[in-house]
């Protein structure tokens, strides 16, 4: 590697792998300008994201952890695309943790969002660099020369990248490389299948949980019944007995739950030897002070948090006036359970902590965070750290924490070996970070058709409790969600609940339950004014173009015109009051706009969801097979979650600890989902999230329309419905 | 810890594991095949599911004792060059999002298509109402099986 040419430039652009002295080629490029016989030139890396294979392909690294919102695929081919070079020369390898690729993360539907720039800069900068590379040979201009197929041409000469990259290579790296002209893409927005299909159809070793080390033991952690509490006693002789048991011993992070639950390890020579031997362990635990027992006394502490005075996060007009002068004062609570994650690949990871050196594999959206929290524990330095992550078998935002990481690193710290972690599905559900639960009270003053106020006090069992640097209500309460700024008197309260059930981040995290609340209540309103729905937002959302403060994730703004566009084209496509019983709601979600109406029926008491239609305007579409594939799981999540999902508790303990007792949504239960994307040509915006929170309201106001019943409550199953 | 030797795609492997170990795990751990997944234990998500002479089963509700001269086929050995009518179905609709549950899926419409070459749309939904996919790739799997059938 020449230091000097890494040192010499800035960001991702850096010309890291070039050849160093030691460069002997046994052929001669200048003048070469037919493919040879028998091509033998090396494969090179170009930059950070690029490997020029000596025959004219190329190698891209997907950046990004793949959860299944599909980056493996997108990332690269925004790179392909300016790179100039047909997507099927291309095979894609997943990058390890590697500091000259940026930031490697999954959450927040930001990864097309973020690096749509940097990668077709990246791509660009390449391409701009093998094409002068060919200029040079032939004596040429640069600005003369074209690419196509996979060849930089002049006239009648031809060279593929291949050839070039060695003089490429010698080339200074471009920071500001010309991009290409957006109509002329050939791979942005045409669709591509998934670049591991035919590895996952095939059934090849592809995730955290399929990969193995020399040497390794396998490991298990038993977890208490009920969330937080700690070990008393154990007694693992009949444990031990188990064939196979190595060592059981207990683990902790502290008493910081944001960090890891803990629990007691059990490590032995093969993964089934260690489950059995954790239905054998008997542990005692202490349960900690005021553990929320029931979901009525969960509701009830919540109902107290939303009564009380709580922080203020807006507070416009006088919405106390409003309500004494109003002709109408309407009230409606509306209530989030906790959820699970239940993400389909088990919790899982390998550590192997040596003295001087600590190796980490496995799926995790933040790698980063995982290898900085191995060197945290084991003191061994964070360059000495190699992580190297893997496809996922899903995140919905699970992975965003790495306790079951850290917990690897513990054992294999203790047991001095390579260990693969593997958690039950049963631990899963007893150490998850639920959504939070939360109460969201409303009040609305109405005049004639007019809202005059709204005032919403929630409370939620915030995870930003487990940090000291963030208020509580961050990610919790949306105090710029729409109505707000669309009428003249509007206030936002917030007061968290401390609880003993651990919560995280779940797909739109926050926004998942305050789009819930708020669209059903502003359909209730509707209602109450006699007005149709879609007409009585649109009225507040009015004709004019604005761009809305949107203080929050996906903000700074948004645009009255594009909120506005998908609310037309879904009431089109979904044929909108043609006589069936749907139920309609849009906002702008994590930077994109989302309008959904759901077309559902009662069959046997139960609630079926008859169709779907989403409109979306997400900016560019990189992938449309795998943007539609993202909304549709969007949508076909929110139904599971609506219709099924909540952590139910008796004496503290979940009663659903595994598929038997939690419901998920089923292929019985999945109806059609019509997905319409507004043709556009502003930034890309992520998609593995906005279309899941729309769901919810959409569904539950077309349920009034079938059954007059309000559903303020989730999820359905819960509700008597006729 | 006791000897077995076992039928899996047609051939015999021996293996050594304690008699109730499940099929899941030696397939896993003792004979390096990690297309089927651990997803429940339970038998309740269907990610871990192979044929037991042609008919769907989860593996992780069978014992290594209990196989017997049972012939075992996983998604390794569902075809030769990974072209099975459905595993091209499933590349033909791009099925997958995070891919997990898929084997476990295509395993289970594989013992459905051997049993009924030309399915309703509603023996399809009841064939697979076993299998969990969490990312909801539900419509996608009814019409690539849909499509494998046609080739049938």
């Amino acid at each position: 590697m020449k230091e000097q040419l890494t040192t010499s430039r800035r960001g991702f652009l850096k010309l890291t792998g070039i050849a160093g002295g030691g460069l002997m080629l046994g052929f001669n490029l200048t003048g070469c300008d037919t493919l040879p016989e028998n091509p033998d030139f090396r494969d090179l890396e170009i930059n950070a994201f690029i490997l020029i294979n000596g025959d004219g392909t190329v190698t891209i690294k997907a950046k990004n952890p793949d959860i299944g919102q599909g980056v493996k695929t997108s990332l690269p081919m925004i790179l392909a695309e300016e790179l100039d070079i047909p997507w099927k020369m291309v095979t894609v390898e997943q990058a390890e943790l590697d500091s000259r690729l940026g930031s490697q993360f999954a959450g927040g539907s930001t990864g097309v969002k973020t690096n749509y720039e940097n990668l077709r800069k990246a791509g660009a900068a390449v391409r701009d660099v093998i094409v002068r590379a060919a200029a040079d040979q032939w004596g040429v201009q640069p600005l003369d020369c074209k690419t196509e197929d996979g060849f930089v041409t002049h006239g009648s000469k031809r060279l593929h990248y291949g050839h070039l990259a060695e003089a490429a290579a010698q080339l200074e790296l471009n920071e500001d490389p010309p991009l290409k002209d957006p109509k002329t893409f050939n791979i942005i927005g045409k669709s591509r299948p998934d670049v591991d299909l035919k590895k996952i159809v095939t059934g090849e070793a592809l995730y955290g949980i399929d990969q193995e080390i020399d040497g390794m033991v396998y490991a298990t952690v038993l977890k208490p019944q009920v969330f937080g509490s700690k070990l008393a006693n154990i007694e693992d002789s009949e444990a031990k007995a188990v064939p196979g048991v190595i060592d059981i011993f207990e683990i902790s992070q502290g008493d910081n739950p944001g960090n890891g639950l803990g629990g007691v390890a059990i490590v032995a020579e093969n993964q089934w030897a260690a489950f059995k031997a954790k239905g054998l362990v008997k542990a005692e635990w202490n349960s900690p002070k005021g553990f929320i027992s029931s979901n009525e006394r969960l509701r009830r502490a919540l109902d107290r948090g939303a009564s009380s005075k709580g922080t203020v996060l807006k507070d416009e007009g006088n919405v106390g006036n409003a309500f004494r002068n109003s002709d109408e004062v309407i009230e409606a609570k509306y209530h989030v359970p906790f959820i699970s994650h239940s993400q389909m690949e088990p919790m899982n990871f390998i550590a192997d902590v040596q003295k001087d050196k600590v190796l980490l594999i496995g799926p995790t959206q933040t790698p980063g965070s995982a290898a900085a929290s191995a060197s945290n524990i084991t003191g061994v330095p964070r360059e000495q750290v190699q992580m190297k992550f893997t496809r996922i078998g899903g995140g919905f935002g699970r992975r965003l924490l790495n306790d079951y990481a850290n917990e690897a690193v513990l054992i294999s710290q203790k047991v001095e070996r390579p260990v693969k972690l593997v958690w039950t599905r049963e631990a899963d559900f007893l150490a998850d970070y639920y959504r939070p639960a939360g109460a969201y009270h409303f009040k609305a003053a109405l005049t004639g058709k007019n809202l005059e106020a709204m005032e919403v006090n929630i409370c939620t069992t915030s995870r930003y409790l487990y940090r000291q640097s963030t208020p509580a209500h961050g990610t919790e309460a949306f105090p710029d969600q729409q109505p707000a700024g669309m009428i003249p008197n509007f206030k936002v309260t917030y007061s968290p609940l401390k609880s003993n059930i651990p919560v995280g981040a779940l797909r739109t995290p926050g926004v998942n339950a305050t789009t819930y609340a708020y669209q059903g209540f502003m359909d209730e309103l509707a209602e109450k004014v006699g007005m149709d729905p879609i007409e009585f937002q649109l009225g507040l959302i009015g004709t004019e173009d604005k761009d809305m403060p949107y203080e929050d994730h996906g903000g700074p703004t948004y645009n009255t015109v594009r909120l506005r566009n998908v609310i037309e084209l879904v009431r089109e496509k979904a044929n909108w009051g043609g006589g069936k019983s749907q139920g309609f709601a849009a906002q702008m979600i994590f930077g994109s706009y989302v309008a959904c109406i759901v077309d559902a029926s009662l069959v046997d008491g139960k609630v079926k969801v008859d169709k779907v239609n989403v409109a979306v305007d997400c900016g560019r579409v990189i992938n449309p097979i795998g943007a539609n594939a993202q909304v549709q799981g969007g949508i076909t999540d929110a139904i599971s979650a609506a219709l099924y999902e909540s952590l139910e508790l008796r004496d503290g303990a979940p009663i659903g600890q595994n598929f038997d007792r939690y419901e998920k949504l089923r292929i019985t239960d999945s109806p059609e989902v019509d997905v319409h994307f507004v043709a556009s040509e502003e930034s890309p915006q992520g998609l593995g999230e906005p279309s899941y929170p729309i769901l919810f309201p959409a569904l539950t106001n077309a349920v009034y329309q079938v059954t007059g019943q309000r559903i303020r409550e989730l999820p359905l199953k819960k509700h008597n419905l006729v | 810890m006791a000897s077995y030797n076992i039928k899996i795609n047609g051939q015999t492997r021996s293996v050594e594991a304690g008699a109730d170990t499940p099929m899941l795990w030696v397939l896993r751990d003792e004979l390096d095949m990690k297309g089927t997944k651990f997803g429940c234990g339970i038998g309740q998500c269907g990610a871990c599911t192979v044929h037991l002479n042609g008919n769907a089963v989860r593996s992780c509700q069978i014992p290594v004792s209990a196989v017997g001269e049972n012939d075992i086929t996983t998604i390794e050995g569902l075809s030769e060059k990974g072209d099975h009518p459905l595993q091209e179905a499933w590349k033909q609709h791009d099925v997958p999002q995070c891919g997990y549950c898929q084997a476990g899926q295509i395993m289970n419409a594989a013992a459905l298509l051997n049993k009924n070459s030309n399915p309703s749309y509603q023996e399809i939904e009841d064939a697979t109402h076993g299998n969990i996919c969490r990312c909801g790739t539900y419509n996608k799997i009814k019409a690539a099986i849909t499509t494998a059938a046609e080739q049938l």
